[in-house]
């Protein structure tokens, strides 16, 4: 019978997952944690190293940049734009690859040629240069920066949950389904979505690592946010001028990506590992 | 067993990491051209001998105990290399699955010259001569031709043979064939039984026969060795062995096989599963105790010890002479044959079909992959189509169920033309059983939810608590108990899955059910519940049933009349016993007499 047994948590699972979690908080209750308002500037305070520093001062934890804003404030209020656009705009992108994932992987046929050919014309183009292009279109914002995402990136799912479709559709309870009189949006929902889902949700994890580092590049190149809106990319291009001068103000933003990038992955690992069916298996017999 | 033996494995002990063993005390010798069988369900522990041998255990698994000797030499000390050289030269390998066993990417000559060059043919030439010399050994025509051809260009049949010309390139000593046929077709593992008797003799080599079917092994080996749960319960001469065993084990094995001749029998079902090597650590007593007939209090508290019982013929069993005892169930006074109602069933005219491929440059060419057929099933009868791969069965099942169009002909399903009644008509009265559950059931569906699924589809859902209880009847019909409704597959053995695949198309009550294989992935013992469980169904729940097989014994077994196809054509129809006693067409004499065994080849 069916016996618990007690297993070590995966540690990718559980160092990404709480990692992940630490920069959402950050992003969701931005405004009661960070010690100042993104904007404010104290010009008195001008480039001011980290507490760890020489100089520094614990009223400005992190420093402050070149206009005198406090780097910590503005580094969480740059996780709450990292999150938005990583949350919204990858699950954007999942919705759309999915659909025609599994359009395409179901019924095959023409409709898989259209769609992959489709995928394959979309993945030529480079895709920060697409993005870019979108944004000289769309104009500035985060809803313009989301969207931009989610035309580039819907690709990489459809590419992958397609093969995914096909393997659980040349399954014969896929075809038992359609015996006993299943249609074919019942089949796509009932049988084939719940085997897809466990790589649904992995790649929806590493999505939004990808999501952050693209929304980073794009604030770079101030194609991104709107200046008032903090962003990690953002802050990277505004410290790059005094980087000799204050390697603080360059380097944290910078980490702040690795790590949100890293965790995300890690935790997309983890998620890949533990949803895999043949760890299902290990369920007792 | 005398000293002049060429493989001796002593008191062999496989364990997992765990300490849970998978192979316990196995004994076995095999002296200088004689045929060792291995039998045993899967689970036994078989296939872990001759991956001992091989060196090849699956990571996880070691030898904690015991030694193998190989012509003198202990393997199991050897270093890594010399036991390599000795693979391959002086041992030799047929696998189970020729067309895997072949690198697809790479010539048949290219691959054989390169394992010849490995036993020591130096020169290019000579390896080429050597390969076509053993092509037209084991039967191969225009062998020059064939070192040219890649894999994918030969049939399995084909391929088996340029393998069994590999592993008796060398002269080996010791071959060992891993269930070499069952990847095959009948008649096609008729000529490589053949095939490997004759190199037996010729090149005077002993053979490790690792099979789970009795009849083969009756046929080709000389001793035989039964495994159950990881030791030998019996080893002795084949012919004893299959005729008159000594242990409760093998006998049940033997009437739990269905025959082609003689009385049809019901067959022996063994209750419960091979114990795990997980149970296997805390069971004291005699492996076999809990499915035993024979079982007393002492077999569960004492293992008995393989003991010579005849000359050369040992047992571990407390009551080896018992075991005669052990009869089938008998044929009861119920087992009448249903009356045959009037209605048509399914009702084919001049049925065809025909493919159209199309090639590279877009020009279309017609496959016909069924011609002419002309059948019909009746009401409450249960036939059964047998034929070999790409006779087009399972084009004709795909057919019957709608998931292929009727390209020629008529074919009335249920009283309804199929090509023209639109789909939704079909679905409650037409269901397929498929070949092979662990495709067939979501493994993210509970047991009681896969069973009525059927119900889903319906425009009215049924309460909760009716399902249940649905759920409840529809296990009790195939036999499991009712707690297994809330597991997933995964949990379930093999032939409790396949009753679930059973229960599952029993659900809508349907008039045609069509089996399509489904026991050819099975155990023996499992193949019987499932037969038996088909017999008991049709006298409670009334269907007819269309039967794909290619075992011709279990067709005979659960079926009134056979259809049999070659080449997409039938090309005899009639009463089983009819067809299999008296086969009037080439082609089912060739069928039937593959099945029968042929008349104890080399001996």
């Amino acid at each position: 019978m069916m016996r618990k047994k007690f297993r070590l948590p995966d540690l990718g699972l559980v160092i990404g997952g709480s990692l992940v979690g630490l920069v959402l908080i950050c992003g969701v209750f931005a405004p009661w944690i960070a010690p100042y308002h993104p904007n404010d500037q104290e010009l008195l305070y001008i480039l001011a190293p980290p507490v760890w520093a020489d100089g520094g001062s614990a009223a400005h934890l992190f420093g402050t940049d070149s206009l005198g804003r406090d780097t910590l404030s503005r580094m969480i209020y740059g996780a709450r734009t990292a999150m938005t656009v990583a949350a919204v705009a990858s699950l954007g992108a999942m919705l759309l690859g999915a659909f025609f994932a599994h359009l395409a992987g179901y019924f095959g046929g023409w409709v898989d040629w259209i769609i992959s050919r489709t995928v394959e014309v979309w993945l030529s183009f480079p895709p920060v240069v697409l993005s870019m292009l979108l944004i000289t279109g769309l104009g500035i914002g985060i809803d313009k920066v989301i969207l931009a995402i989610v035309l580039v990136d819907w690709t990489r799912f459809c590419r992958v949950l397609r093969s995914e479709v096909q393997v659980a559709r040349g399954q014969d309870y896929v075809a038992f389904a359609r015996l006993i009189g299943f249609s074919h949006l019942r089949v796509i929902m009932k049988e084939i979505l719940p085997a897809t889902l466990p790589m649904l949700i992995t790649l929806l994890s590493l999505q939004m690592g990808i999501s952050v580092v693209v929304e980073a590049i794009l604030s770079f190149v101030a194609m991104g946010v709107p200046s008032d809106v903090p962003a990690w990319g953002q802050m990277i291009a505004d410290a790059r001028i005094d980087m000799y001068g204050a390697p603080w103000g360059l380097a944290l933003p910078i980490a702040a990506i690795f790590v949100t990038v890293l965790s995300f992955n890690l935790f997309g690992d983890g998620l890949r590992r533990t949803l895999d069916p043949r760890h299902a298996a290990n369920r007792g017999t | 067993m005398n000293d002049q033996t060429i493989l001796h494995i002593k008191n062999l002990e496989i364990s997992l990491k765990t300490g849970h063993k998978i192979l316990n005390g196995v004994d076995l010798a095999i002296r200088p051209g004689r045929v060792l069988g291995v039998i045993g369900e899967s689970g036994a522990g078989k296939s872990m001998l001759g991956s001992a041998i091989a060196a090849t255990l699956p990571r996880g698994l070691a030898i904690s105990r015991g030694s193998i000797d190989f012509d003198g030499l202990t393997l199991t000390d050897m270093n890594a290399k010399t036991r390599r050289d000795l693979l391959g030269r002086d041992i030799g390998f047929i696998p189970q699955e020729p067309m895997s066993a072949l690198n697809p990417s790479l010539t048949i000559g290219h691959q054989i010259c390169h394992h010849l060059a490995r036993i020591g043919l130096r020169t290019a030439q000579s390896r080429e001569d050597r390969a076509v010399e053993l092509f037209s050994e084991v039967g191969l025509d225009r062998p020059r031709d064939l070192l040219k051809s890649y894999p994918h260009q030969l049939s399995g049949g084909m391929l088996q043979r340029v393998l069994i010309a590999m592993a008796f390139a060398s002269h080996p000593r010791l071959v060992i064939a891993d269930e070499p046929t069952t990847a095959l077709d009948v008649t096609i593992q008729q000529k490589v039984v053949e095939l490997i008797a004759r190199m037996r003799e010729t090149h005077n080599t002993s053979v490790l026969f690792i099979t789970h079917d009795l009849q083969l092994a009756a046929e080709v080996c000389d001793d035989v060795a039964v495994l159950y749960a990881g030791r030998i319960v019996e080893t002795g001469a084949a012919r004893r062995i299959i005729e008159a065993p000594m242990h409760p084990y093998s006998r049940c094995l033997n009437l739990a096989t269905p025959n082609l001749s003689g009385p049809k029998a019901r067959l022996m079902i063994l209750p419960g599963t091979m114990p795990s090597p997980l149970e296997r650590t805390v069971m004291t007593g005699c492996e076999f105790a809990p499915r035993c007939p024979l079982a007393e209090t002492r077999c569960h508290s004492s293992r008995p010890a393989l003991e010579e019982i005849v000359a050369g013929h040992h047992s571990a069993c407390h009551w080896p002479e018992r075991s005669g005892m052990i009869a089938p169930p008998a044929t009861s006074a119920e087992q009448v044959v249903p009356t045959l109602g009037s209605a048509m069933i399914l009702q084919a005219k001049g049925l065809g079909k025909a493919y159209r491929q199309h090639d590279w440059l877009g020009r279309v060419r017609r496959v016909e992959a069924l011609r002419e057929l002309n059948f019909e099933v009746r009401e409450g009868e249960f036939v059964g189509i047998v034929g070999e791969s790409g006779s087009g069965k399972s084009s004709l099942t795909k057919m019957i169920v709608g998931l292929e169009d009727v390209t020629s002909g008529t074919l009335e399903v249920v009283g309804m033309d199929r090509a023209t009644t639109p789909r939704e008509r079909f679905f409650d009265k037409v269901q397929l059983v498929f070949q092979d559950p662990q495709s067939a059931l979501n493994p993210r569906r509970t047991i009681g939810s896969l069973v009525t699924q059927a119900l889903e589809a319906r425009d009215s859902q049924p309460s909760a608590a009716e399902r249940k209880d649905m759920v409840a009847a529809l296990l009790a019909k195939v036999m499991l108990p009712p707690d297994v409704a809330g597991r997933f597959s995964d949990q379930l053995s093999g032939g409790q899955k396949q009753r679930v695949n059973i229960a599952r198309a029993l659900c809508s009550n349907p008039r045609l059910l069509i089996a399509d294989e489904i026991v050819s992935g099975l155990d023996v013992s499992v193949q019987a519940q499932i037969l038996e469980l088909l017999r008991e169904l049709r006298n409670e729940v009334g269907f007819s049933l269309l039967l794909i097989s290619h075992d011709l014994a279990v067709v005979r077994h659960v079926c009134d009349r056979t259809l049999v196809m070659c080449k997409g054509e039938i090309v005899e129809q009639g009463p089983v016993e009819e067809v299999f006693a008296n086969p009037q067409h080439p082609y089912t004499r060739q069928l039937v007499a593959a099945a029968l065994g042929p008349v104890v080849v080399g001996r």
